[in-house]
């Protein structure tokens, strides 16, 4: 018995050396892992279970106001979804928002970036100034819009229309004219974000390739269009996938400017599925749309982070 | 010499000493006060108002004076039953919303809340709130003598009940009526309009909008509260009915001649920003003197008679709404009531019952009118008795001529309890409503367009 024993030993000591490093990292592992778990476990009950807990709810029918009927009712109310109209538009309009808002910060954002640019003096006051707007809560500078700048009659924007020979314009009462507007506040609020992202970007831009490119007497039109907009294009397309992203989900602006009025002129997906959700109380069908909306989402932005491998 | 510096030490026992005394400082005055108040007049009720002692409970209101002077008076609760009162101020807004997270999670965060007359059939259908008869019925909790319920103003008390039973105890109400400018309607020999027609043609004949004053204006704003607060008189007024032959039917011939009337007003003799108003709007315009008349809520007298404000004070007169072509006159019937949460240990609910039966007493509600020490009084107070109170009567008419007969007829003759559908599917039902009206004023639809597509959705809504 004595030698199998020792020779086990033996054995063992051989492959102790080999075996401890991997031990080791093992236990590292854990020990990582049990130092990471608290904050998994967290991230895990405040993003993953809810929304899991948002499909779950959409294949229910949880009506608060005929508590009798409720059930599980599995995609009725997806089939529903798809022939409700309100949806389609509500869709349409995200849509339209989104793209409009996004087209609008990035054009105007690499503007202004390629005039401050050039700005001698005063580039700093510029760009303190020009940040204000992002760090006011949107839902402030709905009201702000709403009381203060496009009140028909009282307002600062209708003031100027008038003066402007435009006329008194019901700004918010408008069907088209209530889009324009969300639109137009969205955009004042957040092209100075793409404008700080692409300036940053500019002022990174090798000067040298701009001096071959002026002894090769390209005008200022090819240099922007050969040189800068290629240059940049990693920058913008970034700025491109943060703001659609942001613009899908958007609701305090709006909400605290139209609510989605008149009527349902201004009403993109997100309120529409907060207002079947919280006003009409109908949770199982307001679930459906908020999965609708994420759905949307993801292939949008999973369409853009491909357009920005393509090159 | 020795300089006295502030260490830090010092410095935050200061601080702390400060803040104390600026904390502790109202709740010892208040306690003064409650002391100084005669319980009296309560401790005359023959029920053991300490028999909750020692509970605490969660009060949901709005922030409004009517429910400010009723938290200045909590500490009278307090000495008289034991019981801790906590209010929590929530914007009109929001209350709805957070009330029904709260009933339907059963935590039982809110004991009561200021409670929209609307929601209490789906609140009765879901179990969510108590009937009250079983506690107005108990000798121990209530002494129907001393309480005198229906002392209460009844259209109040039946807009509060589903079914023939009692969810809710009116606290604080009002009914819509006219206001308007009597300065201006002499001018011109007009008569305050005793038809629709009439005060279409009253709007009329004073708009002058390059004077800046414009004929008329009703809540514009979309909501269930805004002009789905407005529309439903106008509705029924010309004959409409919410539940036709059992259906809940919103379009049709009286639905279209309602809405046309409505935004025929809002169109022509508005201002263009109206479509957006919500009744604060409106009656700040007309106390800039700005709008020449407008039917709304009749608390909103307090408003466009604020002495710091209104610019018409004085020239202002009341009258019932306008018959519309059934012949009817159909004022609105809101009250804040407060429910008992089902969600509560027995003990609470008690508690919950004698703090609202407190605040729902004639002794009470006379506390926190007319024999209210501070400068806001009250114009809704929910006792038939009060508003009989020369006193009271006295108060009110300073708002103008009027004032009392006009708001005490739209109690007595014109209120309506079908003035909107009172189904669980409510909330859904007033914001598609809301909706419709809006679209169809902004133009998005027309009329009929509007109204058959609001039937088109809220029938899946019906059906169970």
């Amino acid at each position: 018995m004595a030698p199998t024993t020792d020779m086990a030993a033996a054995a063992a000591a051989a492959i102790v050396p080999n075996d401890f490093s991997r031990v080791l990292a093992q236990r590292e592992r854990r020990f990582a892992a049990a130092l990471l778990a608290p904050a998994f476990l967290a991230l895990l009950a405040t993003t993953t279970f809810p929304l899991m807990f948002l499909v779950w709810t959409s294949a229910f029918r949880m009506d608060l106001a005929m508590p009798f009927a409720n059930g599980f009712v599995g995609f009725e109310n997806y089939q529903a979804l798809l022939t409700d109209e309100r949806f389609w538009s509500s869709l349409l309009l995200s849509l339209v928002y989104t793209a409009s808002t996004v087209v609008l910060q990035v054009v105007i954002g690499l503007a202004l970036a390629l005039l401050v640019m050039d700005m001698k003096r005063g580039q700093g006051w510029f760009r303190l100034i020009a940040i204000l707007p992002v760090v006011l809560s949107p839902a402030v500078v709905g009201m702000i819009w709403r009381t203060f700048m496009l009140a028909p009659e009282f307002g600062i924007v209708d003031f100027l229309a008038i003066n402007a020979g435009i006329g008194s314009k019901n700004w918010l009462g408008d069907p088209l004219l209530a889009m324009v507007s969300v639109i137009a506040i969205h955009t004042w609020q957040w092209t100075p974000f793409a404008f700080m992202v692409l300036l940053a970007s500019l002022a990174a831009l090798p000067e040298d390739i701009y001096e071959a490119a002026r002894l090769d007497r390209a005008t200022a039109w090819q240099r922007f269009r050969r040189i800068t907009l290629p240059l940049l294009r990693p920058a913008i397309v970034m700025v491109i996938i943060m703001r659609t992203m942001v613009a899908l989900t958007a609701f305090a602006a709006i909400f605290t400017v139209t609510a989605g009025g008149p009527g349902t002129a201004t009403e993109i997906l997100n309120l529409y599925a907060y207002r079947k959700s919280f006003t009409e109380l109908s949770i199982g069908y307001g679930s459906a749309l908020a999965v609708a909306l994420l759905i949307v989402t993801v292939i949008i932005s999973g369409v853009l982070f491909a357009l920005r491998r393509a090159k | 010499m020795k300089l006295h510096r502030p260490t830090r030490r010092t410095f935050l026992k200061t601080g702390t000493a400060a803040a104390t005394l600026m904390g502790f400082g109202p709740a010892l005055l208040r306690q003064a006060a409650a002391q100084e108040a005669d319980l009296a007049p309560y401790k005359s009720a023959k029920i053991d108002w300490q028999q909750a002692t020692g509970e605490t409970i969660t009060v949901a209101v709005i922030p409004a004076s009517y429910f400010e002077n009723l938290i200045t008076l909590a500490p009278q609760f307090k000495t008289l039953t034991g019981i801790d009162v906590r209010f929590e101020k929530i914007p009109p807004a929001q209350i709805r919303q957070k009330s029904v997270i709260d009933l339907t999670s059963k935590t039982g965060t809110y004991a009561t809340h200021a409670a929209d007359p609307m929601y209490y059939a789906l609140y009765a259908a879901n179990k969510w709130v108590e009937p009250l008869d079983t506690y107005l019925k108990d000798p121990k909790l209530t002494d129907p003598a001393w309480f005198n319920f229906d002392d209460i103003i009844p259209a109040w008390r039946s807009a509060d009940s589903v079914g023939g039973k009692l969810y809710g105890v009116p606290y604080d109400g009002e009914v819509t009526i006219q206001v308007y400018r009597k300065d201006l309607y002499d001018a011109k020999g007009l008569k305050p309009a005793n038809t629709l027609e009439a005060y279409m043609a009253n709007a009329a004949a004073l708009n002058s909008p390059n004077d800046r004053v414009w004929g008329a204006a009703l809540r514009g704003v979309a909501g269930a509260g805004q002009n789905m607060y407005i529309y439903p008189s106008i509705f029924r007024e010309f004959g409409g009915e919410w539940l036709k032959g059992g259906k809940l039917t919103v379009n049709g011939p009286e639905a279209e001649a309602a809405l046309a009337w409505y935004i025929d007003l809002m169109r022509k003799y508005a201002p263009t920003a109206a479509a957006n108003w919500n009744w604060p709007d409106i009656a700040d315009a007309f106390s800039q003197g700005t709008v020449a008349s407008y039917i709304d809520a009749h608390s909103s007298a307090s408003v466009v008679n604020n002495p710091e404000k209104s610019k018409v004070i004085g020239k202002v007169a009341y009258a019932r709404w306008p018959k519309g072509p059934s012949g009817k006159r159909v004022t609105s019937i809101w009250n804040w009531g407060f429910p008992i949460n089902s969600a509560l240990p027995e003990k609470r609910k008690k508690a919950t019952w004698l703090f609202i039966q407190w605040a729902a007493s004639a002794e009470t509600q006379a506390r926190t009118a007319h024999r209210f020490a501070g400068p806001a009084k009250r114009s809704g107070v929910n006792r038939s008795s009060i508003w009989r109170d020369p006193e009271y009567v006295k108060l009110m008419n300073g708002f103008g001529d009027n004032f009392v007969e006009a708001t005490m007829e739209a109690l007595q003759s014109d209120t309506d309890v079908d003035w909107r559908p009172r189904v669980p599917q409510w909330p859904a039902i007033g914001d598609t409503m809301a909706t419709a009206i809006q679209s169809a004023l902004s133009g998005q639809a027309t009329i009929k367009v509007a109204l058959d597509d609001a039937q088109r959705r809220i029938e899946p809504m019906m059906r169970g």
